[in-house]
């Protein structure tokens, strides 16, 4: 089967520093991957080049014509804002729309089905500021699906929900990979990544390894992508020391 | 039931009074409208800086003696560019760069009117506006441009709305931010030129923030809240007009008055939102 996302050597500077070195690796259609680094190892800088908010020096990003949608960190909108939920997931379908015209039928069709998809129907008038975070998480995720997308980025979707809400966003994932969406996600929970995705990638600047969940990480990919900041703990499991991630709790509950 | 009808009434036998109300309904609802983004985007200071510095565009117009409209829209089409431009690209912040650029094109304003031997009485009216000197001309003109900005408005309201909640997203969507942002600073420019006989220099930035800041502690979508703030800056102009007129107070006063009246009531008692509640459920 011929791969549904091809990045190929993807290089990428930040103020003049380069954030990221020669990144290549492939994704199969509806394939769950985990982006995996510490902090400023490029996974923001990742997603961003490939849905075109930054500029590569060199490489490419190949979907086949396969739309790809940006679920940005929480923290990037204000959320005081007048919108209720199906507006939000309404803007997803500005493209479809087009210039000067207003939504229709259809476009309010998808609006509802990907609230469904999310289980969000019933907080369709409730402005986005009273939502928990993982309910907004999920608002996001439905409107980079209202947008057609196939493939789906998210950038730090576990950072500061409880984990009742990290589960019910891994359960929309599921249901995700039924449809056939691929899903990328970076998070600093490396336990997270090893147990619940298809693939992971080590990434510090460059791409460490790259393979399927178990099986990537080694006591020397983690050397290399944390220094000495990584605990190697045996089977699949690693420690992650120090404050190199914001959460804190990866690898606790095994600890 | 009489009486109300005659004080309503009563005022409308001035021909002058009729036009300052049918200006002041219109500068009501287009800066709410508009004043929805100054709002939502944090820009109250961008809108005051740029009712000032429109002051030299004024001044020049005055002594070149043409419609003050010309002069105030070519200056406020410049302030409003040269500020976004310079926000962006200098080293400088933001307000910073405001703030430089508007208190010196003020200065320049004020300079060039203050060689005028009539100064202090010109300088007033723009500085407060004289709605009761709006001329017919002057009412086409804020009707015309105002139904150009409406409809900019109306036509870009989705695009508009997702630049500003989520310009990451916008981005993505490989909608023109630049183009998208410039455009409306410009559309602020021409409310606040279409304005300034109603409301003047000094009082516009009021008439830009507190009925759109009114409907926001009232409402929880963007075409809710211009829609109720439209029909808060009617309301404050045409209660201000009549309170200026029975009670011989200055009538951009009056109206800007008015509105934080309105302000006031809906920050205590704004349903779920108002002080008031808050403060009792606290007690309780």
């Amino acid at each position: 089967m011929a791969p549904i996302l091809k990045v190929d050597s993807l290089t990428v500077n930040y103020n003049g520093t380069p954030a990221l070195e020669e990144v290549s690796f492939s994704v199969e259609a509806g394939e769950r991957v985990a982006i995996v680094g510490p902090n400023g190892s490029g996974k923001s800088t990742l997603f961003k080049a490939m849905v075109g908010l930054l500029r590569p020096v060199a490489g490419s990003v190949e979907s086949n014509g396969a739309k790809i949608g940006y679920v940005s960190q929480r923290s990037e909108v204000d959320w005081r804002f007048p919108v209720t939920v199906h507006d939000v997931v309404m803007m997803g379908r500005i493209a479809q729309i087009g210039w000067l015209r207003w939504q229709r039928p259809i476009d309010r069709e998808v609006v509802r089905r990907c609230l469904d998809q999310v289980g969000m129907t019933a907080f369709a008038g409730r402005q986005i500021g009273e939502l928990s975070g993982g309910q907004q998480q999920r608002v996001f995720i439905a409107r980079a699906l209202a947008q057609d997308a196939s493939i789906l980025l998210m950038d730090e979707p576990f950072g500061g929900v409880d984990v009742p809400s990290q589960e019910a966003i891994l359960e929309i994932l599921d249901g995700l990979r039924e449809l056939g969406v691929t899903v990328l996600v970076s998070t600093h929970d490396l336990n997270l990544a090893v147990e619940r995705f298809d693939r992971l990638a080590l990434l510090n600047r460059r791409l460490i390894a790259y393979g399927p969940a178990r099986g990537t990480i080694t006591p020397a990919s983690l050397a290399a992508a944390y220094g000495g900041q990584a605990l190697w703990r045996g089977e699949d499991y690693a420690l992650v020391m120090g404050d190199i991630d914001c959460c804190g709790e990866t690898g606790g509950r095994h600890g | 039931m009489g009486n109300l009808l005659d004080l309503l009434v009563e005022p409308l036998r001035y021909p002058f009074m009729v036009r300052g109300l049918l200006a002041s309904l219109m500068v009501g609802t287009l800066c709410a409208v508009v004043g929805t983004y100054v709002v939502l985007r944090g820009m109250a200071f961008f809108g005051d800086a740029l009712a000032h510095a429109i002051l030299p565009g004024v001044a020049v117009a005055y002594l070149l003696a043409v419609n003050l409209f010309w002069g105030a829209l070519v200056m406020g089409l410049i302030t409003a560019v040269g500020i976004g431009y310079l926000s962006r690209r200098s080293q400088v912040k933001e307000d910073t760069a405001i703030g430089v650029i508007f208190a010196a094109s003020f200065a320049l304003g004020v300079a060039l009117l203050s060689t005028v031997r009539s100064y202090s009485v010109d300088l007033t009216h723009i500085l407060f506006g004289n709605v009761l000197g709006v001329s017919n001309t002057d009412l086409l003109l804020t009707a015309g441009l105002g139904l150009v900005v409406l409809a900019a408005v109306f036509l870009l309201y989705k695009e508009l709305l997702v630049v500003s909640f989520d310009p990451i997203m916008a981005a993505t969507l490989r909608l023109p931010l630049d183009a998208l942002n410039y455009l409306l600073l410009v559309l602020i420019a021409l409310t606040v030129v279409v304005s300034l006989q109603a409301v003047g220099v000094a009082l516009m930035v009021a008439m830009l923030v507190t009925p759109a800041a009114t409907a926001y502690l009232l409402t929880r979508r963007l075409w809710q809240m211009m829609i109720i703030g439209a029909a808060i800056g009617a309301a404050s102009a045409v209660a201000g007009l009549y309170l200026s007129f029975y009670v011989n107070v200055a009538s951009g006063a009056a109206v800007v008055l008015v509105a934080t009246g309105f302000f006031v009531l809906a920050f205590l008692f704004a349903p779920a939102r108002g002080v008031v509640w808050s403060w009792r459920r606290g007690r309780v």
